[in-house]
């Protein structure tokens, strides 16, 4: 029994996909009706770098979540939802950069929230130029990012070697008495020695001396700098590097009976891993943090720094850190470019042109603290505003201690001997 | 001057330590003819053997140190048999056989240690490390004291080992002639694993002394797999005497770079003195073998 299509049913068919492709116009058309602003995320949710990569995704769909329930983005009077679409960058920049394509021609995004690590938002940022996306990256930290002044990316957090730079003033005018040394020493790698040279240029606005500065091999015994840092004997030892050159430099230091009156170091010393392996040796040792709830900041949409750490612990079950609070600031900088450039969406090519310098124009204050992003320099787009919060180990645990109004402890300076 | 005394105290402490770690390697490579690139994966190992030790016994490391190396000394004899069939292969280039197969060995190493203790560095904490020892201007760390002492008694076991049992005299006679420590009644490739044993037991204890000193972590394999080569070819490869002159050498050499030039031109300064000495004296350092 042969089968055979009859005529009626290739009618039947023919109208069952006809009606089905008329569904979907009708579907474009409604979407046409009732339009959406269409968020890309491109970050790291697998491969090595996936923890921060969900901690970035979380922060931005924060900020999706309670602009939707006020009904979305006002623009001219009339609300509009925000749609968030992912891309996995699997932790790797050339994925990143496929996603961020995707995202664009597929999925017909209208603006990028960037990755976790420097390296994909550098892979991520030409595909964003190339169809003139604008892109609001959370996390990027890496000055490499804004050298070549990228049009359509714009940075939450401030490069790395101006919050390391900033830190030390932000010390010096914490303490007393004040210090008047520092030596800088850090890992000749990237991120590491943009760190050492944020450390570095920023000594002279502190008012310090910089009584030496040493970049080293990654791989370097520390037992020489640690020796040639105690003959110098500056008042503050500064230390970019990643969590085992920090580890090992603690224990050098311990070795040889050296305890500077403070030691800095650039965001490892918040890696649960340095408390818990050195123990007590930690104690005392400072780093540096953009964002802590104490920070007397607020905004309409999240409220105060202290509701933000609230609403967000109460949907994900654990405390933000500054790159979440980077990443939903990122929202709050769509939402105000978006109102002020008032054209409602969908946007075409020139209106996202028109919403990149929107963005360049933002001048806000947030629950993460004051948003405005450089328009010239070599840190073109980057928002350089925050002030770090200096953090200090204490009995293990890491509790901002500068400046005084985002201080939820007190600053353990001079650093007494090695027990 | 301060600042000389303490950077030579520092050199001698690290070197002696390093020249250790190399003893081994060059007994291996005397007895099975094998330059074993998994020499940074033993160091690591047994710095994480301590760790666990440390973490889920409660043993000190310095209680610890003889307890990993007998067990990596088990490891060792266990795979001394592969290693030597391999280096003896009738086939084509059994060298470069084995050569291929501790790098192997290496590479499992490093995958099982990332596996088990993941990226994080370990600190494996001791008892002896308290305040440094003040000479005058110069300060000894006690730990590092008390690890180049063990490193010392470690070495000189070595070497009474070596030149005062008839074990020891079988060792150098198959180092000396394969062929004809044969001939003379000595079971060769028996031989040759305990010899392994021996190498594997002695770094895995070196890597417990490392890991109090600095940290532990998957990568750090590399680091002293290029210090026990660095050391071997400047003391002549299979020389065992000579592996405590340039130990010496490399730890003095990269702290006095270190401090006076920069620490970036340390290994510019010790590959530039290898190669001079490799030009002068071929047979190294001490121009003689085990």
């Amino acid at each position: 029994m042969a089968s055979k299509l009859s005529r009626r049913d290739f009618l039947k068919t023919s109208a069952l996909g006809v009606g089905a492709l008329s569904v979907g116009a009708v579907g474009r058309g409604a979407r046409a009706q009732t339009p959406t602003i269409r968020c890309g995320v491109v970050t790291s949710l697998s491969g090595a770098n996936r923890f921060g990569g969900n901690l970035t995704r979380r922060g931005y769909d924060l900020w999706a979540e309670e602009i939707n329930k006020l009904g979305g983005i006002d623009i001219g009077g009339t609300r509009y939802k925000v749609e968030m679409s992912y891309g996995d960058a699997q932790s790797n920049p050339a994925s990143g950069a496929s996603a961020a394509e995707r995202l664009i021609v597929q999925e017909e995004v209208d603006v990028i929230f960037g990755p976790y690590t420097s390296g994909v938002t550098l892979a991520v940022q030409p595909i964003c130029n190339k169809y003139r996306v604008p892109m609001i990256s959370g996390s990027a930290e890496s000055p490499k990012v804004w050298v070549d002044k990228p049009p359509f990316n714009f940075g939450m957090i401030p490069a790395v070697d101006l919050s390391s730079g900033k830190s030390l003033g932000v010390i010096a005018d914490s303490v007393s008495p004040r210090p008047e040394s520092v030596g800088v020493v850090g890992v000749n790698e990237p991120f590491s020695d943009d760190t050492a040279k944020g450390f570095r240029d920023g000594a002279e606005p502190a008012e310090l001396e910089l009584t030496g500065f040493e970049l080293f091999p990654a791989k370097a015994d520390v037992t020489p700098v640690v020796t040639k840092l105690k003959s110098q004997n500056p008042d503050i030892v500064a230390v970019g590097g990643h969590e085992e050159v920090l580890i090992n430099f603690v224990k050098a230091a311990k070795s040889l009976g050296y305890r500077p009156k403070a030691m800095v170091m650039h965001y490892g010393i918040t890696a649960p891993a340095f408390a818990d392996q050195l123990g007590a040796d930690a104690n005392g040792v400072m780093g540096i943090s953009l964002w802590t709830p104490g920070v007397p900041y607020s905004d309409d949409l999240f409220g105060s720094a202290a509701d933000y750490d609230k609403l967000s612990y109460a949907r994900w079950g654990s405390h933000p850190d500054y790159t979440e609070a980077a990443c939903s600031a990122s929202g709050l900088v769509l939402q105000d470019a978006a109102a002020r450039m008032g054209k409602a969406p969908p946007w075409n090519r020139s209106d996202r042109e028109a919403l990149a310098k929107a963005i360049e124009a933002t001048d806000i204050e947030t629950f993460y603290g004051p948003v405005a992003f450089e328009t010239k320099g070599d840190h073109f787009h980057n928002n350089t505003r925050p002030v770090p919060v200096v953090v200090q180990i204490t009995d293990g645990k890491v509790v901002p201690v500068a400046p005084a109004d985002a201080a939820e402890g007190d600053i353990v300076y001079p650093l007494p001997a090695w027990s | 001057m301060d600042l000389f005394l303490q950077a030579l105290a520092n050199g001698v402490l690290i070197g002696g330590i390093l020249a250790c770690l190399t003893i081994g390697f060059q007994l291996t490579f005397g007895v099975l003819h094998v330059i074993d690139f998994a020499v940074g994966g033993w160091v690591m190992l047994g710095g994480y053997a301590g760790y666990w030790a440390l973490t889920l016994l409660g043993l000190d490391p310095f209680i610890s140190l003889p307890l990993v190396a007998v067990v990596f000394a088990l490891v060792g004899r266990a795979l001394g048999p592969l290693i030597y069939h391999v280096r003896t292969s009738r086939y084509a280039r059994p060298d470069l056989m084995a050569l291929a197969l501790t790098f192997g060995i290496f590479i499992f190493m490093r995958g099982g240690a990332l596996w088990l203790w993941s990226f994080n560095s370990r600190n494996v904490d001791t008892a002896i490390a308290g305040p440094a020892i003040q000479l005058g201007p110069v300060a000894l760390p006690v730990l590092r004291v008390v690890a180049f002492a063990a490193a010392a008694a470690l070495s000189l076991a070595v070497f009474l080992f070596l030149y005062r049992t008839r074990f020891g005299l079988a060792v150098r006679a198959v180092a000396q002639s394969r062929e004809n420590a044969g001939l003379m009644g000595v079971d060769v490739p028996r031989l040759s694993a305990q010899v392994y044993a021996v190498y594997t037991g002695l770094t895995a204890g070196v890597g417990v002394l490392l890991a109090t000193i600095y940290s532990v972590n998957p990568d750090v394999g590399v680091r002293y797999t290029l210090f026990a080569f660095f050391v071997a070819v400047l003391a002549g490869l299979g020389s065992v005497g000579g592996v405590l002159v340039a130990g010496l050498f490399l730890g003095v050499v990269e702290s006095l770079v270190a401090i006076y030039v920069g620490i970036s031109y340390s290994h510019l300064v010790i590959f530039g003195a290898l190669y001079a000495v490799l030009l002068i004296s071929p047979q190294g350092i001490l121009r003689r073998g085990l």
